[in-house]
């Protein structure tokens, strides 16, 4: 064990420098941002050059990327799938829509402000967001994860009533395991 | 035969077995026909029937609020004839039944389910789950024309205020290029 | 010994599943006995939205309906509304929205490719396919402005002319792109793993696709020639000379074959449409937005998309809002009663792959 302070700093930069170069993301596509997903990954833009690849579930993921609006039904499954995910953990809201709801602003469905219901690291906006700006997204992550500043996971566990109640409110059938961190 | 006399025909043929559909001709290839509500069903089935067409294209509704009713369309397309006939009935808004149809066409069973769900609108005998597009859904059918959505919006869901700190970008604009606004574009202040 | 029937969910969260939308698959062993698809995680309620907005604010919402093809759907809703008020396009306009639409079709089909082998475990296809797509998006770009909204093709006509030199610019990613078609040939036509694992698979049938209002490729993959393009021409299709490919298999590489052969009927079209492009305006002027109302009436526009057709209803009651818009994809009829049908006595290997072929559009059923 490390007990001295010096010693766990060059530690956490050390494990915040591997963790920046890894980022695998939940292959989820929540709206219809999803549909730029394919281009950055493929042949031009390629974004597995800086370590952002696909992950098939949330056990192997690191960031959730929400592509978009989220309807209360989805919305459900996301919180479902955000707590399956194993620290370290960070979202990505993707578009304006989930910013401010976007062009859904008065739409009965959907909601409008992710970060009360999730613990949201990076944005990045646009209808639809380009690649190049996916890109710059995923390249502030990593900043962030290298500073270690990235901690929407840490955020969501101390102020987990809060965000219950907030998700509580919108979801009325509330029928999901309680998790204890 | 031309566009016309298939017109005609198809007049003649469903004059002649349900005489009190009520015909609308428009230009092009299509024909409106108004019937009462019970005999959608057969004459959805003549249709594919007898005189080809067999696919339906669409089942739409549309609420008059004002008039108390509901007005359900059903389009069915022929492709021998290359012709799109309308069928329309008015239901009553209160009390909204209709006929199934999804023993004619499979995928009609869709349609009833999202008029259903969104209308309010029951299609007697329809075997499908009771939720279709909505889940755990409280309010009232949210398709009516009397459902608020904004309203809805503004109750459930938070709503980030705009920024305070936001600045009239065009000063910014000026000061940087040294330009006038003009007089026509001041009135559109921000 | 029979095995007791397990239920499985596939999706919403799935790497396989064409979107976001959820089937409960009744499993015996890797059969397949049962399916339900669950729906609605997508659903915006745009019908609503746009009993508030006028209509020209409607239209920067109805691209947003699906997103692999987004200009089939603001087309459908330009002619809706030039039908209902009776206005007119120019002819320069007309050819332009052909081009449009083609290239929006030409670069669905890339996706296509893509999806259609990564569902399959063939991820090189989609690395050549979906980059080479961005060729095609940069055309977009210049034209309109974005790579997936266009918001181009409004009533009245098109937003604005082409720049100089685009039809050039067409020709010269056209000449590559039927270059790299022959490529995708070899590699997913001629691939053994893409055959076996292909042929006989999903199943849809004359009988079948007749009781299930099946719409576009695959009713031509059971070898009905039925294209609204044809049948119920719009713009200038009744003018422009193309073949509909149809093929016997009724398989998914019966429809494969027909996307194939699709593919290049649309770079043939968009060749014709530069060829034959009249000068003029490309708009007749609407009036004030805000002050623009349409005579009370309806229309019902169909248009060809990759996924079959996409039928709009629109509904007017003479005042500043549209009264109803009801909008139709092909997946609306392909992704729920058909799919659980086709599903039945298949693999659960095999679904990700059907529902490709099938054009499962999540968006377009719940919009």
């Amino acid at each position: 064990m490390i007990n001295d302070k010096n010693s766990q700093k060059i530690v956490d930069i050390i494990q915040n420098w591997s963790r920046k170069h890894s980022i695998w993301v939940l292959a989820y596509g929540t709206g219809c941002g999803a549909i730029e997903i394919p281009p950055t990954m493929t042949s031009r833009y390629d974004a597995e050059r800086l370590g952002v690849r696909g992950a098939a579930t949330p056990r192997q993921a690191d960031v959730l990327l929400i592509t978009g609006y989220l309807t209360t039904k989805t919305l459900k499954r996301v919180i479902r799938v955000y707590e399956q995910m194993q620290d370290p953990k960070y979202v990505i809201g993707f578009g304006s829509c989930t910013i401010n709801g976007g062009m859904y602003y008065d739409s009965y469905n959907t909601i409008k402000v992710l970060d009360k219901y999730l613990p949201v690291d990076v944005y990045i906006n646009g209808c639809m967001p380009r690649p190049e700006a996916v890109l710059a997204g995923f390249g502030k992550l990593q900043q962030l994860i290298a500073e270690g500043k990235a901690n929407g996971a840490t955020k969501y566990k101390e102020n987990l009533e809060w965000y219950r109640g907030n998700q509580k409110k919108i979801i009325p059938n509330w029928v999901m395991p309680e998790y204890n961190w | 035969m031309n566009m016309q006399e298939i017109k005609e025909n198809l007049i003649t043929h469903v004059k002649a077995n349900f005489p009190e559909a009520a015909e609308k001709e428009f230009d092009g290839n299509r024909l409106d026909f108004n019937v009462d509500k019970q005999c959608i069903p057969s004459i959805l089935t003549y249709l594919k029937d007898r005189l080809g067409y067999i696919h339906l294209s669409h089942i739409a509704c549309v609420d008059w609020l004002e008039e108390g009713e509901f007005e359900i369309i059903f389009i069915v397309w022929s492709p021998e004839e290359k012709m799109k006939v309308f069928i329309r009935t008015r239901i009553d808004r209160e009390k909204p039944v209709m006929p199934n149809i999804d023993m004619i066409w499979r995928q009609a069973n869709t349609y009833e389910r999202e008029l259903r769900e969104m209308f309010g609108v029951e299609f007697i005998g329809l075997e499908a789950p009771d939720e279709f597009l909505l889940e755990d859904w409280g309010g009232p059918p949210p398709m009516r024309r009397d459902f608020d959505t904004e309203a809805y919006a503004d109750d459930t869901f938070w709503h980030r205020p705009g920024r305070e700190d936001a600045l009239d970008v065009r000063e910014e604009i000026i000061r940087r290029s040294r330009e006038e606004i003009p007089d026509f574009a001041k009135k559109y202040s921000r | 010994m029979r095995e007791k029937a397990t239920t499985l969910y596939l999706g919403p969260q799935h790497p396989g599943i064409t979107g976001n939308m959820m089937i409960r698959l009744k499993v015996e062993g890797d059969t397949i006995v049962g399916a339900t698809t669950e729906v609605g995680y997508l659903h915006r309620a745009f019908e609503k939205l746009q009993e508030k907005r006028n209509w020209l604010q409607s239209f920067t919402l109805m691209c947003r309906f699906c997103v692999p093809e987004t200009d089939p759907m603001e087309e459908s809703y330009a002619r809706a509304v030039e039908a209902i008020e009776g206005r007119e396009v120019p002819e320069r306009a007309k050819y332009i929205r052909v081009m449009v639409l083609e290239l929006a079709r030409l670069a669905s089909f890339m996706l296509w490719y893509g999806g259609q082998n990564g569902s399959l475990g063939l991820y090189t296809m989609g690395q050549w396919s979906v980059g080479d797509r961005n060729y095609i998006l940069d055309l977009f770009e210049e034209l309109t402005g974005g790579r997936v909204y266009h918001m181009y093709i409004w009533p009245g006509g098109v937003r604005r002319d082409l720049p100089k030199g685009f039809e050039q610019r067409v020709l010269k990613t056209l000449n590559y792109l039927e270059k790299r078609l022959d490529d995708y040939d070899d590699l997913m036509f001629d691939n053994a793993i893409f055959k076996k694992r292909v042929q006989g698979v999903g199943i849809v049938n004359k009988e079948k696709a007749i009781e299930h209002g099946v719409v576009g490729p695959v009713l031509r993959g059971c070898g009905i020639k039925s294209d609204i393009r044809i049948d119920d021409p719009y713009e200038v299709y009744d003018k422009l000379d193309f073949e509909v490919p149809t093929s016997d298999g009724a398989d998914i590489w019966a429809r494969a074959l027909v996307r194939r052969r699709e593919a290049r009927q649309s770079i043939r079209i968009i060749r014709q449409v530069i060829d034959m492009m009249p000068g003029g305006s490309v708009y007749n002027k609407i009036p004030n937005p805000q002050k623009w109302t349409l005579p009370k009436g309806d229309a019902y526009v169909r248009t060809e998309s990759v996924r079959g057709e996409i039928g709009m209803y629109i509904a007017s009651d003479g005042g500043l809002n549209p009264r109803r818009v009801h909008l139709r994809g092909a997946a609306y009829v392909h992704a729920i009663t058909l799919l659980e049908d086709v599903l039945i006595g298949e693999n659960i290997a095999d679904v990700s792959a059907i529902m490709n072929s099938l054009g499962t559009c999540p968006p377009e059923i719940e919009r």
